[in-house]
């Protein structure tokens, strides 16, 4: 629970200095939107996580983010297919490439870096391509408003992204700390070979982390278009993998594999999303918004390490 | 090693007859008829984007019309993935390779580019659209004078604020030469008046930051009365943010570009006005342009500057406007 402590306290920390220098910060509007983009960032951010802690990595969810939701637009308003139709194809996809990245990992032994550095380069290829670079939008949802207004909607007053989130993450919590599944996963993250020599089907393992993380990207990518209500397929979503990642590693996740927890991607994906907001708040010019994210970030970590080291000397070790 | 027999020799030899009598028959056609004493070559020009957006799937249409139009030209449309210099070079340098006879490019970064620009100038026909290099060696800069596209946004500003008011600039990034002109042009415009300019804020080419830093200003600047949008994905951006902040008409929304969301807009009322470039005209005319130059005509890119006039669509004129542009671009009406 320590590394997430420390992560949490940075979080109430920035939380409590940017509403004493601009009170808005709380504001009804403020809090729905920033738990709207934390709803967003956060489902991805656990699928990222998952993946993580089997020791691997996933390099092209921003792509994916891209391919999903072109096909989405292209699927709803140009081939006319019904919505749940469309909406379980855009979520089915990521999880089939999912299951591809491991099959290549597992079976051809590949590194995760490079199937999903490949994926990466692939997916927004493919992208591009089947929207000759045009932005595809959503328009007036014609035969779809239902699904619009649902993903931009509210639930209980938390927007339908956030609400989403807690859900997945109640989810989430149960199978990576409460289940065999979990155990495995964490297990092979330390050690892979050990846990294959225990009689376990550590391929079958990896394979489902990876789908699982497909999921959720999945419904983060059908969220994330009806956020801007088009998808540019050369921008939507670039780079977001280091935004999951970051949350991930910022909540406990080693890269190494074998740690990590749902609260702390939680907290991660959070710390960011309000990093980016207190820029725009307290009127931090726009050039420094990434500055800002690496310097805190790095501040936490360093910070987060130095307890660690203090309590491990304390209990006696080193 | 083993012999090949003279079953695998005669395979190899009638392969490669087979390439070679291929690669024939695609030449001849661009090398005329047997029994023509000139052989009429295909100009291969050459149109680099900045950037990926769907803005240059307009002016991608506009050198197609040209190319039909001509009928002896081969047009290559290039498109970046990111607005990088590192991207455009790489792109140029192959162009170079490919033997292209003239190149028409956006630079990313002019004052930076201008030696790499006079490099390409050097080896062939390089003229500059959207974005001028004018310290290079381009021979032309067909395009629009960002400078007054952006006094035309002030204008409008001015118009949608009779009584001035706080307003609030978003962009991708300053350091690019149109974001900077229209900028000063808008400062320029609204100089005297009661229209005030709060920030510029930036988002990296991200349409989800982008509307983040325009939800986040409605936060910030509760009596902000114009969000202003310089590059073609901020208009859309800024109308989620006002949308879903529930301000549509309390927030006035000035745009430039014509994406499809913008144009909905625009109808809507939501978004006041925006000026468009007319990037079918950059495409068409950087085709023309460079095809008259080359078959003798110099006076097709003379004077430095040709200046397509922009737009400002409004209510009154979105209709027909997205008529005409749904119609260059081959969609149903």
């Amino acid at each position: 629970m320590r590394k997430e402590l420390g992560i949490f306290l940075l979080l109430i920390a920035l939380c409590v200095v940017t509403a004493a220098i601009n009170p808005r910060f709380v504001s009804h509007a403020n809090l729905t939107n920033m738990s709207n983009v934390v709803g967003l960032f956060g489902l991805f951010s656990l699928g990222l996580g998952l993946v993580i802690i089997t020791g691997g990595i996933d390099l092209s969810v921003g792509a994916m983010f891209a391919l999903t939701g072109v096909l989405l637009a292209m699927m709803l308003r140009e081939w006319h297919w019904r919505w749940p139709v469309a909406v379980a194809a855009a979520v089915a996809l990521p999880m089939l490439l999912g299951w591809g990245h491991a099959w290549l990992i597992t079976r051809i032994k590949l590194q995760p870096f490079i199937v999903t550095l490949c994926g990466l380069l692939i997916y927004r290829g493919v992208a591009r391509f089947l929207a000759q670079d045009a932005t595809k939008g959503f328009g007036d949802a014609e035969g779809f408003a239902g699904l619009r207004d649902f993903a931009t909607g509210k639930f209980l007053g938390l927007p339908m992204p956030f609400a989403i989130l807690i859900l997945v993450s109640i989810l989430m919590w149960f199978v990576l700390h409460r289940s065999v599944f979990g155990r495995y996963l964490l297990a092979i993250g330390r050690n892979e070979e050990a846990v294959r020599f225990s009689g376990i089907n550590t391929r079958r393992v990896i394979m489902g982390a990876y789908v699982l993380a497909g999921a959720l990207t999945g419904i983060a990518g059908v969220l994330l278009a009806f956020y801007t209500n088009s998808v540019s397929p050369s921008t939507h979503g670039n780079f977001y993998e280091l935004y999951g990642i970051a949350a991930a590693v910022l909540g406990g996740c080693s890269l190494r594999g074998g740690e990590g927890s749902v609260i702390g991607i939680l907290i991660g994906a959070a710390l960011l999303q309000v990093l980016q907001n207190l820029v725009n708040l307290l009127g931090i010019p726009s050039s420094l918004n990434f500055a800002v994210m690496g310097a805190v970030v790095l501040f936490g970590v360093i910070a987060d390490q130095i307890f660690q080291r203090r309590a491990a000397l304390d209990q006696g070790r080193h | 090693m083993k012999i090949p027999s003279l079953h695998s020799i005669a395979l190899i030899l009638s392969l490669v007859v087979a390439v070679n009598g291929c690669g024939q028959r695609e030449s001849a056609p661009s090398a005329a008829g047997t029994g023509d004493n000139k052989p009429v070559r295909k100009l291969k020009l050459a149109f680099v984007s900045n950037t990926s957006a769907s803005f240059w799937t307009i002016a991608r249409a506009g050198t197609a019309q040209a190319a039909s139009e001509l009928g002896n030209v081969e047009v290559d449309f290039r498109m970046p993935s990111t607005g990088g210099v590192a991207e455009q070079r790489q792109i140029l340098d192959d162009l170079i390779a490919k033997g292209e006879d003239g190149i028409a490019i956006s630079p990313n970064d002019p004052a930076n580019q201008t030696e790499f620009l006079n490099k390409i100038a050097a080896q062939t026909l390089l003229i500059c659209h959207d974005s001028d290099a004018p310290a290079s060696k381009r021979v032309c800069y067909i395009g629009t004078d960002n400078k007054a596209a952006g006094m035309q946004a002030g204008q409008l500003i001015k118009q949608a604020l009779p009584n001035g008011g706080k307003i609030m600039v978003f962009v991708g990034s300053m350091d690019a030469q149109n974001a900077k002109e229209r900028f000063a042009g808008i400062k320029k415009e609204i100089e005297g008046s009661n229209v005030q300019i709060l920030d510029v804020r930036t988002d990296e080419t991200d349409p989800v930051r982008a509307q983040k830093n325009a939800e986040d200003t409605l936060v910030k600047y509760p009596d902000v009365a114009c969000l202003v949008g310089l590059w073609a994905y901020n208009g859309p951006a800024i109308l989620n943010a006002v949308r879903s902040g529930g301000l549509q008409g309390k927030v006035k929304i000035v745009c430039f570009d014509e994406n499809a969301e913008t144009l909905a807009g625009v109808a809507e009322g939501t978004i006041y006005a925006t000026v468009v470039q007319q990037p079918f005209e950059f495409g068409r005319q950087a085709i023309l342009g460079m095809s008259r130059y080359l078959t003798g005509h110099q006076e097709a890119l003379a004077g430095g500057r040709q200046i397509i006039p922009t737009l400002s669509i409004q209510k009154g004129n979105v209709a027909e406007f997205s008529a005409r542009l749904k119609k260059i671009l081959g969609q149903q009406p």
